[in-house]
């Protein structure tokens, strides 16, 4: 058990005060010696010390206890601001880029705790800014030379340039999805404010914007949404998710095939495609994995699920497969109980 | 068509003018945000391509602050997909956005879906492939065939050829073709789109209306 500052506090002023009225009683009774020194002879020393615990140690233990129970009170209350400004830092935790201790009311001798920890907060959240921000530099440097790449292969034409045209899409996608492991490394680090989203309406965005590329691989996106719930999310890393697990079923669909975009029952999120469907250790492996290492690595497709549970995460929620139904699901909390 | 194309890279910019010039835009070139405004202010464009990083400025400040002098359609180009750009660069006020790399035919497939939205200089019949919509006039045709069409018919084709080559989910659909008044029952659309679906066909102009089951509809944009 980590000791407390009250009770250190209580402690010593507890002997402080108990010395302080063993010296008095030494004290009265020498003084009292002197004085009385004619009575003496009448009374005798048992007298004199009666006189002594009438006047003296009397008065001192009925003192006592209100005394023990000022100090309490007095130690108590100084401490306040601390419990209070944990409170504060308790109840904000986790959700607020931006937040610092409020020092004001602060006592003096914590002033230098509370700067001490406002400046390592501003040094977690320079950092998550600094690597959004260096992120989205790298794909703007990198973008720019695909995109010119793109456009002198569209030049020249034929298949073969069809091909590296390909590939170079493939290139912008696995930026893309560095680029959003950078964001969600850094909304670990310092959180920005979750908003309230509808679940069915940003999977509908996600699958109007997909089912026209579906239709031009001759594969069909169905949405279905069986319940709408509310949740609270970062729009577009969720949306993110939603999008690479709709890209992954469509890769795992084949020509004619159709995905499945199901929304509920509860706050889920369901993919279902016409691959084979993934074991939970499949996926458990797929999450954990470095892209490279990964046996079942296609085409870059390792890559997202990693990031589609971290996004998840971050969420408070869970990436789940159903490989009877060929499912994968996100689960998300309901905003009014979610921790995050 | 007049285009102005504001990216600041040089090589990037002259292949992207010269790519849609074959497509039969006329293109002009600007550097920066400053170059753009005096372009702007020189001459008539029907639409912008503007790039988000640029080395006078942020593109997206730059489109909220001038939001009402604007009054072309915007297309932003974006070197971040899912950075919040999508959303940020709608809500500044461009009407579409594309994320680099992207192919010329993609690029002039978008700008015509732009030059097809309401409330800017509009050509007064839209043209995609054979099928013509004249929007003054509400009569539609697929190549010398007449198709006619009620009311609701034409709104509907006109909404979809506006956005040709996107879903448009029924939400949109209902709210476009019906007052708040209106009593709208759920099969409605599905009766319109139907109806419309076999005019077209009889037309000759074959599968474009296509069903994006539990969203909505979208006509094919058979440029792409």
């Amino acid at each position: 058990m980590r000791e407390a500052v009250s009770d250190r506090l209580t402690r010593g002023l507890t002997i402080v005060g108990l010395t302080g009225g063993l010296a008095l009683i030494a004290f009265v009774s020498l003084d009292v010696d002197v004085l009385l020194e004619q009575q003496s002879a009448q009374v005798g020393w048992r007298g004199e010390w009666l006189e002594i615990a009438e006047h003296v140690v009397l008065p001192l233990i009925l003192l006592m206890l209100p005394m023990y129970l000022g100090i309490r009170l007095v130690v108590r209350r100084s401490l306040e601001p601390l419990s209070a400004s944990a409170r504060h830092i308790d109840a904000v935790k986790g959700t607020e880029r931006g937040f610092r201790l409020d020092t004001t009311g602060f006592p003096a001798e914590l002033l230098p705790f509370a700067d001490a920890i406002n400046n390592l907060l501003g040094r977690l959240d320079d950092v998550a800014h600094r690597r959004e921000t260096a992120a989205a530099e790298a794909a703007h440097e990198l973008k720019t030379p695909l995109a010119i790449l793109m456009l002198e292969l569209d030049r020249l034409g034929g298949p073969d340039a069809a091909r590296l045209k390909g590939d170079v899409k493939e290139m912008s996608r696995l930026l893309d999805q560095m680029l959003l492991t950078a964001q969600v490394d850094a909304h670990a680090t310092a959180p920005v404010p979750l908003e309230m989203v509808s679940l069915a309406e940003l999977a509908e965005d996600v699958v109007i914007w997909l089912a026209p590329i579906a239709l031009e691989q001759g594969k069909e996106i169905v949405f279905d949404r069986i319940e709408s719930g509310m949740v609270m999310a970062r729009r577009e890393l969720l949306r993110a998710a939603m999008r690479n697990l709709v890209e992954n079923g469509l890769r795992a669909t084949p020509t004619k095939g159709t995905v499945f975009v199901l929304v509920g029952p509860g706050r889920q999120f369901r993919v279902r495609d016409e691959g084979p469907g993934l074991t939970a250790e499949q996926l458990d492996r797929r999450v954990r994995r470095l892209p490279r290492s990964d046996p079942d690595h296609v085409g870059g497709a390792g890559m997202g699920l990693s990031i589609v549970s971290r996004i998840i995460t971050v969420h408070g929620g869970s990436l789940q497969t159903i490989p009877k139904q060929r499912e994968i699901v996100l689960v998300l909390p309901d905003p009014g109980t979610s921790e995050v | 068509m007049r285009v102005l194309i504001v990216e600041d890279n040089a090589r990037l910019a002259g292949l992207f003018a010269r790519g849609i010039a074959e497509k039969g835009f006329a293109v002009d070139r600007a550097g920066n945000l400053a170059h753009a405004e005096q372009a702007l202010r020189t001459a008539t464009y029907d639409a912008m391509i503007l790039d988000l990083g640029l080395p006078d400025g942020d593109g997206l400040a730059w489109l909220r602050a001038n939001a009402n002098m604007l009054d072309l359609p915007i297309l932003v180009m974006t070197a971040r997909d899912a950075l919040g750009d999508r959303v940020a660069g709608l809500d500044a006020g461009a009407d579409d956005y594309l994320v680099k790399p992207v192919d010329i035919a993609e690029l002039a497939a978008r700008l015509r879906a732009l030059l097809r939205r309401p409330g800017y200089r509009n050509a007064p019949v839209m043209r995609i492939g054979d099928l013509q919509f004249d929007t003054a006039g509400r009569t539609a045709r697929n190549g010398e065939r007449d198709i006619e069409l009620t009311r609701r018919e034409a709104d509907l084709l006109e909404l979809l050829m506006r956005r040709a080559g996107t879903v448009v989910n029924k939400t949109a659909i209902t709210e476009a073709l019906y007052s708040f008044e209106d009593p709208v029952t759920p099969n409605a659309i599905e009766a319109i789109v139907s109806r419309l679906r076999h005019r077209l066909l009889a037309a000759g102009a074959g599968e474009v209306l296509i069903t994006i089951r539990g969203t909505g509809y979208m006509l094919r944009d058979q440029a792409r």
